[in-house]
């Protein structure tokens, strides 16, 4: 799967969860103040993510993750680790 | 969108309890044309009152929490500029937990309580700071730390002292019906973040003051909701919701149906054969639903100073073994372990409950009684010396009478069984796969009590506005 396919892909679970269409969405994009990604959102974003991709998302990473951009890195550093 | 037909509407929701409410009102309030049915003969769900031989009860939910500055049930309440109107009153302290060794005092000022749990624990005393300061400035993504933790998990990471974590679970576990190493973190962390450290509201005389005045709302706002009007059938074509079956009322069309009632009805009876997915009805029809509660009334004649301060909930803990204490009321013969009691606001009238398993009408038949009166003791043992003699009214409601009232599944008191595996089910979310069909109320796996159920509600209505595109921040 191609970096833009990947994000486009993200792009599509975030509007889904936070009910925002995907044109409202960009990388710099931040999650609570823009989409409104609450604590139920937050966790369901990353139960689908580690779901669709099959990836295990780190307590450590958490604090990391405000904007769609670091949760697109951070898939991609998780899946490029395998 | 308004149409003057009363055969067609935008949305029709399923259940007046206050998830269905609260959508209603945010729906009516972004000009959509809204009915909502109920079965029950007033809206409510499990927040309702009723009144016996001259004395108001609250049914089930007694007070709510999440109403400080920016807390999310003021902000919801304040967005339909319901707050002086709701006359909502703190009381303070809002819990008090009595174990055999200790009495701890939750204030409206968190400080305070932390100050008294760290004097009841002082090896512990960072840790309780520590605790209390992460989950309060915890940002929405943190949670998501939490998705596969127990609360226990939770406790064990900041605390070594036994003591100390069965006092901090008591509530957990009256609140939301398991026990920490059963209970996700997250429901566990919102229980005591939002119930207990922001807990004590009461509306006006009684609890029913909150679902009138939003009914009362949500009329003004042009909705329109139909009591003693139960719903028989959703409507779906193609996989799209086309509007709702009515008893007597007959078939009624709307582009998004809302179903803030059990989930096991919605994908069973409401959407009927070969609708949804079978994979989804068997992982449904697997899931375990909670506790439910036994609820006593007692109505007093004499307001004596053995009684706790009015508008607080006292729990009592006998033995620090919570996992043990949660065992023996799933397994409930007719003794009582641990419970919560609360003196009304109204002082008249005293409301207990212990978890409860379901059982037929028949088992209640055969030992209501029975258990009111251990119950009666229970308290008069442990807390209020003499209260048997000041108790002029006496009646209880079984987990069966909380099915009969709200038709919850097993009198299920807070939906799913919050275990982790459980919690944030995606077959249960808030957007189903069929088109236009949105799930709302503590069935939908997320979250549960009042500000919980407040909360779905106002967001099943901004998805609905997002997907119409007149949604304003």
């Amino acid at each position: 799967m191609t970096d833009e396919n990947i994000e486009k892909e993200i792009i599509s679970i975030i509007s889904d969860i936070s009910g925002f269409d995907t044109e409202e969405i960009a990388p710099e994009t931040n999650l609570p103040d823009d989409l409104e990604i609450d604590s139920i959102k937050a966790i369901e974003l990353t139960v689908a993510l580690e779901k669709r991709y099959k990836i295990s998302i780190r307590d450590s990473d958490i604090p990391e993750i405000n904007t769609v951009g670091q949760i697109i890195d951070l898939t991609k550093r998780l899946l490029s680790q395998g | 969108m308004h149409g003057t037909s009363n055969k067609h509407y935008d949305v029709i929701i399923i259940g007046a309890g206050i998830g269905g409410l609260v959508c209603g009102c945010y729906l009516a309030k972004a000009g959509m044309k809204v009915l909502i049915v109920e079965q029950h003969h007033k809206p409510g769900g499990y927040c309702t009152s009723f009144k016996r031989n001259g004395f108001t009860f609250d049914a089930a939910a007694h007070s709510f929490g999440s109403y400080r500055k920016n807390g999310n049930m003021r902000r919801i309440i304040e967005g339909l500029d319901l707050d002086s109107r709701l006359e909502v009153k703190r009381y303070d302290p809002s819990d008090i937990i009595v174990s055999p060794d200790y009495k701890v005092t939750f204030w409206a000022d968190t400080d305070r309580t932390v100050q008294e749990l760290q004097h009841a624990f002082p090896k512990e005393a960072e840790n309780i700071s520590n605790f209390v300061t992460n989950l309060i400035n915890f940002r929405p993504i943190d949670f998501a730390i939490l998705r596969k933790k127990t609360f226990k998990e939770l406790l064990d990471q900041y605390f070594q002292n036994d003591q100390l974590k069965a006092i901090l679970s008591i509530p957990v576990l009256g609140n939301g019906a398991l026990p920490p190493s059963l209970i996700s973190a997250f429901t566990g962390s919102k229980i005591f973040t939002e119930f207990i450290l922001d807990g004590g509201y009461y509306t006006g005389k009684c609890m029913q003051t909150l679902p009138d005045t939003l009914t009362e709302r949500f009329k003004e706002l042009g909705g329109t909701i139909k009591t003693s009007c139960l719903a028989k059938k959703i409507e779906v074509k193609n996989n799209e919701t086309k509007g709702v079956v009515l008893k007597d009322l007959g078939y009624i069309s709307s582009k998004y149906v809302v179903s803030n009632s059990d989930v096991r009805q919605t994908f069973f009876e409401l959407l009927g054969d070969g609708v949804a997915r079978r994979e989804i009805l068997k992982k449904i029809d697997a899931m375990v639903p909670s506790l439910s509660i036994f609820t006593l009334y007692l109505g007093i004649n004499d307001p004596h100073e053995s009684l706790p301060d009015a508008g607080t909930n006292v729990w009592f803990l006998p033995d620090y073994n919570i996992e043990k204490l949660y065992f023996s009321a799933k397994n409930m013969t007719s003794d009582i372990k641990y419970f919560m009691m609360r003196f009304s606001p109204d002082k008249k009238t005293i409301l207990a409950f212990a978890n409860a398993p379901f059982r037929d009408k028949g088992f209640w038949r055969n030992n209501k009684q029975t258990i009111i009166n251990n119950f009666i003791k229970k308290i008069e043992d442990v807390l209020v010396p003499g209260l048997s003699s000041r108790i002029v009214y006496k009646d209880a409601a079984t987990p069966y009478t909380m099915y009969r009232y709200t038709l919850n599944y097993k009198g299920a008191a807070y939906g799913w069984a919050t275990f982790p595996s459980q919690l944030f089910t995606p077959e249960l979310r808030m957007m189903t796969p069929i088109k236009g069909l949105f799930l709302a109320g503590h069935w939908t796996t997320h979250t549960q009590g009042i500000p919980g159920v407040a909360y779905l509600g106002y967001d099943v209505a901004k998805l609905i506005l997002k997907k119409e595109k007149t949604y304003r921040k």
